[in-house]
């Protein structure tokens, strides 16, 4: 070693940070060579499912546990814990599970309808101290069991490679059309009107589905219509054997929260008329019946292709009125009755004023259902509130006060007129 | 001795007013005032700015002097120290906040329960080596990596834009809330007292004062802009959520497709975080030395211990130092935050008296 060399060493070790820096070195690299991995004693939860069974809440955790194997395919089980308590019931099932849950991944949290007898929240607070957890985690109810849920949820995985919170996401996407996360429940909940919707899935008995759809026997099939949805394998690769012959049911249905209880479970039509001043919300199918055409009749349908909503609010004697204008672009995808031939792009695709009344017509009653389930239940999930709060402040704040202060708010949506002008225009 | 440029200096009073704003205050803020948070912090900031043209002032008229010699000519020594043990207190309990909320995030991040130790190990050895080199040294240091912060910084506030947002709800405080959520995040201002203390090491010389101006309005507005975008994003939930610049990235559905984007946020939060406590903790020994006759080793012994025992013994827990900040430490910063400047103002008319006398 040359004296250069030696002067540079001399120099190096002379400074603080180095020797910092190789202890920090000498002390953690046999720590972590000498560490076991965290795939030993972690197990990966994916899904949360809660379930009240009696007095007692149980918990399942659909569990992916890192494993080597040759084959791309996860393995993931089901696991549950019973308590009191949700924290005691994931206790409970961390100890049966044999490792230290982690909940980072967990993307979807289930709850049984049972639940929803009385505010969720308690329930849930658990959950939402975790800092772990995700808050955009799909918040969904089932009827009968979450576990049964997530066992079945494994099959969709098996089968058809569809995952759950997938079948969420659609639903929230097209049908929803508003985020049904945890989070957006906590927003709802919150919020001066104290109200969510979230996802709503069943899990039905194969009986279920022979009663009401004559095609049963594939198990690997999606059933399409408005009764049946998805359906994973009945034989349960990793269940205790409950969930045998089950199926998971997509209707496309939402349950509507009220200060974290169910209020109403709506389906897809009700669905589409809370979401008729939504301009994302399009796609919905309009059927009109009666139409005269060439000394014929037919029942059409049409499908929503484009939306443009305008929106004012006014207060008319101190009585808060909603004014919407909506113009639908539509077109004709399906007419029914007897015609002989396929006529397309000719006299079918017009939209005639017998049409575009119809269409109003029924738009109208499809909004009027809708916004009447809304009003019963005191639950302004559209933000009908919050926008005539933004456009006149002071007689939204005059008006809250007669009818008894913030705590009321929430009723406000039972004293709003509507006033809907539709128009509807020709894709 | 080597000062810093007046750019130099700039950065620094960037990364003082990000302190203790970016991460939990939002939503701190929100439980009290909720989307009027934002016009708190504004008539906050409205104080704070004040400060800059006071301290400009008093760095021209005493050019190279120290801000602890020009206090102890003009009010005593005993006046003096007192303002001093003020701001010593003050820095550590910026140092220990800032660390933290800081640690608390990196914990949720990790997924691990407990690593103090590696977090301490990680950052004390270059906070006191930051504070043994000097603040010229640690300048050159956060020149280097400034734009890279600020840049991940954007990148979080541009994210957000992305995802559902709606106009937040304001004018829905009333002043009572109003004034008391003002006087509970106090403690999270003051962010120009630091350059009183490194007046001496300060060359006006090196580029324009008003450039200090342009960093300080830039740090104020990209805060206010984050508080707009949480707010906008949260709404009612922002309570819940307690690291405001790395949530504007997550729990948006269409970014977790992007394995872990919020790494961004996280790398960001981290610089940002280290060279605050070097600040801070700079401070703190600058003010340790000037009280008692004792050099930097032993500033920086004391400093070390003092943060792990104050970490440990009195505060231990992240709730503890957070309710500390809200309800007991404004009385402190009240009179840090303001008092010094009126102090100032008084040296400067003084002055302004005897030159007229002459």
């Amino acid at each position: 070693m040359d004296k250069s060399m030696k002067r540079r060493v001399r120099v190096i070790l002379k400074s603080p940070m180095i020797i910092v820096f190789i202890i920090i070195l000498l002390f953690f690299t046999p720590y972590a060579i000498y560490s076991p991995g965290e795939s030993r004693n972690k197990g990966v939860v994916t899904a949360i499912g809660i379930d009240k069974i009696e007095d007692e809440l149980e918990v399942s955790l659909l569990t992916f546990i890192p494993t080597a194997n040759q084959s791309y395919q996860e393995k993931s089980s089901v696991i549950s814990g019973k308590g009191d308590s949700v924290a005691e019931a994931v206790y409970n099932a961390q100890i049966a599970m044999g490792r230290t849950i982690g909940l980072a991944h967990a993307k979807t949290t289930i709850v049984n309808e049972a639940l929803l007898e009385e505010d969720i929240t308690s329930t849930v607070d658990y959950l939402s101290r975790v800092a772990s957890l995700p808050e955009n985690t799909v918040f969904v109810c089932t009827n009968k069991s979450a576990k049964e849920m997530l066992q079945q949820s494994q099959n969709l995985v098996n089968d058809l490679g569809l995952k759950l919170e997938q079948i969420i996401a659609y639903n929230a996407n097209n049908l929803y059309v508003t985020d049904t996360s945890l989070e957006a429940f906590y927003k709802g909940y919150y919020s001066h009107v104290k109200s969510s919707i979230i996802g709503y899935l069943e899990v039905e008995d194969d009986l279920y589905i022979n009663e009401d759809n004559a095609e049963v026997s594939g198990a690997e099939s999606v059933s399409g219509g408005q009764s049946e949805g998805l359906q994973g394998s009945s034989n349960s690769s990793s269940g205790n054997g409950d969930a045998k012959g089950k199926h998971i049911v997509n209707q496309g249905q939402a349950m509507l929260i009220k200060e974290g209880k169910k209020v109403a479970i709506l389906d897809v039509e009700q669905l589409n008329g809370i979401n008729l001043l939504n301009p994302k919300s399009i796609n919905q199918i309009i059927e009109i019946d009666g139409v005269e055409k060439e000394g014929e009749v037919y029942s059409m349908q049409f499908r929503i292709k484009n939306k443009k909503v305008l929106i004012s609010t006014t207060f008319e004697n101190g009585y808060p009125i909603y004014m919407a204008q909506l113009i639908l672009g539509v077109k004709l995808v399906e007419v029914g009755g007897e015609h002989d031939e396929l006529r397309l792009n000719t006299e079918f695709s017009e939209i005639t004023d017998e049409i575009s009344a119809k269409i109003e017509r029924a738009v109208k009653q499809q909004f009027t259902s809708s916004i009447n389930i809304l009003k019963e239940n005191n639950t302004d999930v559209i933000g009908i509130g919050r926008k005539f709060f933004q456009d006149d402040r002071k007689s939204f704040k005059k008006f809250i006060d007669d009818i008894g202060g913030i705590e009321n708010a929430d009723k406000f949506i039972n004293y709003v007129t509507f006033k809907l002008n539709i128009v509807t225009q020709s894709d | 001795m080597k000062k810093i440029s007046i750019n130099q200096c700039g950065i620094l009073m960037v990364l003082c007013i990000f302190a203790n704003k970016i991460l939990l205050m939002p939503s701190l803020m929100y439980h009290q005032t909720s989307a009027d948070s934002i016009f708190v912090l504004l008539v906050l900031f409205l104080l704070d700015f004040i400060m800059l043209p006071i301290f400009i002032k008093l760095k021209k008229v005493y050019k190279d002097d120290k801000f602890y010699d020009v206090l102890k000519a003009k009010i005593g020594v005993f006046f003096t120290k007192l303002i001093y043990i003020a701001l010593l207190i003050f820095f550590m309990f910026k140092c220990l906040l800032v660390f933290s909320i800081t640690y608390v995030y990196f914990k949720q991040q990790i997924y691990q329960e407990e690593f103090i130790f590696l977090a301490l190990i990680a950052f004390l050895p270059v906070i006191n080596h930051a504070i043994f080199v000097g603040v010229r040294s640690f300048s050159r240091t956060i020149e280097l990596f400034f734009w890279i912060v600020i840049a991940g910084f954007i990148f979080c506030l541009v994210i957000s834009l992305f995802t559902p947002i709606s106009m937040p709800l304001f004018f829905t405080s009333n002043s009572s809330e109003f004034f008391s959520s003002m006087y509970n995040h106090v403690f999270a201002f003051g962010d120009f007292i630091f350059f009183f203390l490194i007046m001496d090491r300060i060359d006006f010389n090196k580029g324009k004062t008003k450039n200090l101006y342009f960093y300080s309005l830039f740090a104020m507005f990209l805060v206010l802009i984050l508080f707009f975008l949480f707010y906008a994003k949260y709404q009612s939930t922002a309570f819940m959520h307690n690291n405001a610049l790395a949530d504007l990235l997550v729990f948006s559905v269409q970014f977790n497709a992007i394995g872990r984007l919020d790494i961004i946020a996280m790398l960001t939060i981290m610089f940002i975080t280290l060279f605050q406590i070097e600040i801070f903790s700079y401070a703190f020994c600058d003010c340790f030395m000037s009280i008692f006759p004792l050099n930097k080793t032993f500033s920086v012994v004391i400093f070390d211990i003092l943060f792990l025992l104050l970490y440990y013994v009195f505060i231990g827990k992240y709730e503890t130092m957070v309710a500390s900040s809200l309800f007991w430490l404004p009385y402190l910063a009240v009179f840090v935050n303001y008092l010094i400047p009126i102090i100032v103002i008084f040296l400067l008319l003084r002055l302004k008296n005897n030159i007229n006398d002459s």
